[in-house]
């Protein structure tokens, strides 16, 4: 929650890639140089999460529906305000209310996994056996970024390093505490117990935990999401993600690894037929050699015609998607005669 | 910069800056504050400025914690304030100083003892050992 105050308070129309950067800075470009060149490739041969494309289309895939999105969070209990409104008082509100929302819809970023920092300051061998445990030192100097602190270790061997990513969080952490994230990361992270997470559905609630405590880029924060992503397309619980701010980043992961077909059937069922073209879109930007996205650039498909084409030739259940149309185009038609 | 002549506050006569530790903490149990003070003021008392801290006992992943404000550092070493021994070893070991010439010393008295210890307990055990009742 306390992630959500830090990114609300940036400026109002950006929900993009432009408030993205100035929150998150880059520092993982500017810090990890050997970054900078494998995202600029990445860029130039096919398009990465926060292209304005990409994030056009993932957010519409989101939706924005205000009753989940304010559904109301466990604070302290107080009892309610009621406000007599005139009609046009009554479309401000909800019209603050949609640009509220949408500030809480902004997607988290998604990350490289971070090289593990491996470099030795100085070795002074004769102080072997002085010491019996280690020294961490960290530079609390207030105005420095955290990505460029010093935090080095001396070891009871004499060898002084630098920190590993671990022990930087966990110093950073205890000088610099930030709300909702512990020093120790907690059990319920761990693969044994994500389980039971998942079994009461609570989803949303882990991914947000995650991002309180872990930075984007640590192996902990994906590992966390990509086992959720999973058990969510393996239970075909879309719906538990819509409308918040971590749909998109999912849609990123299945269309990557070309899951699709759950989330597609999905869809159709919802009757979200513009979402569903949306993806066909994503996936034929990101896979630009498969054979639907030739032939849908040829033929100029839209709307229908274009899953039918991605049905046939990219999908594996395409007997249950083709089901789905039919439902769905039989429900238009009575819906349209009726 | 104390100003000798209010009620408030105590005028010396002479004294420098330092940088040391104080020590707070509880029974067996320290807990050092690396502060820059005057030099005539008590161990724990009054400080200019509080520069870092230093944790001596290993936490549960067997490390021992400090934290220095660099930036203050190099600022009041620019003023002219000393350092103290321990201080020093410490920024040594950090390596924002080079390393003490009296840690190198102590890790080759500490070598030196051991080795004699060592030494000491050879020829005894070689005594000992045939003469071991059963």
């Amino acid at each position: 929650m306390a992630a959500l105050g830090a990114w609300g308070s940036a400026a109002a129309p950006a929900r993009l890639s432009r408030v993205v950067r100035a929150l998150w800075g880059w520092r993982a470009r500017r810090g990890l140089g050997q970054d900078a060149g494998a995202a600029d490739e990445g860029k130039a041969a096919k398009p990465s999460f926060d292209d304005e494309t990409v994030q056009n289309l993932l957010y519409k895939m989101t939706g924005l529906n205000l009753q989940k999105v304010f559904r109301p969070v466990k604070k302290e209990l107080k009892p309610p305000k009621y406000k007599l409104m005139t009609e046009a008082q009554l479309e401000e509100a909800t019209r603050k209310a949609i640009e509220e929302a949408k500030e809480k819809l902004i997607m988290p970023p998604v990350l490289k996994e971070r090289e593990p920092i491996d470099d030795i300051l100085a070795e002074d061998k004769f102080l072997e056996g002085t010491e019996t445990t280690k020294y961490v030192f960290t530079d609390i100097t207030y105005s420095i970024p955290h990505r460029e602190r010093f935090i080095v270790v001396r070891e009871p061997s004499g060898v002084l390093r630098k920190a590993t990513w671990e022990e930087r969080d966990r110093m950073i952490q205890i000088f610099f505490p930030k709300e909702g994230r512990r020093v120790i990361p907690p059990v319920v992270f761990k693969d044994e117990h994500l389980g039971t997470v998942f079994r009461q559905d609570r989803h949303e609630d882990i991914l947000n935990m995650c991002i309180a405590q872990f930075e984007p880029d640590s192996p902990d924060y994906i590992r966390v999401h990509h086992r959720t992503y999973d058990d969510i397309e393996k239970n075909g619980k879309y719906d538990l993600l819509r409308s918040t701010r971590h749909f998109g980043g999912m849609v990123w992961y299945l269309v990557n690894r070309k899951k699709t077909d759950g989330i597609l059937i999905d869809m159709i069922q919802r009757d979200l037929l513009d979402d569903a073209t949306s993806l066909i879109t994503l996936y034929h930007m990101l896979h630009p050699e498969c054979q639907s996205a030739k032939a849908a650039k040829e033929g100029k498909l839209q709307g229908v015609d274009l899953i039918k084409v991605f049905v046939k030739t990219e999908s594996q259940k395409e007997g249950y998607i083709q089901l789905a149309l039919q439902a769905y185009e039989e429900a238009m038609a009575t819906s349209t005669a009726s | 910069a104390l100003s000798p002549g209010s009620q408030l506050l105590k005028g010396y006569r002479g004294g420098h800056v330092v940088i040391r530790f104080a020590l707070g903490g509880c029974t067996n149990r320290p807990f050092f504050r690396i502060v820059a003070a005057h030099s005539r003021r008590a161990r724990d008392g009054k400080y200019l400025e509080q520069l870092g801290c230093l944790d001596p006992l290993p936490n549960a992943h067997g490390e021992r914690v400090a934290g220095l404000n660099l930036e203050r550092l190099r600022h009041w070493l620019g003023c002219g304030a000393q350092l103290s021994r321990p201080a020093e070893k410490l920024l040594g070991l950090a390596g924002f100083l080079p390393l003490h010439p009296m840690t190198v010393t102590g890790a080759e008295r500490l070598r030196r003892r051991r080795r004699a210890q060592e030494a000491a307990l050879a020829p005894a055990d070689g005594s000992d050992g045939p003469g071991d009742a059963p």
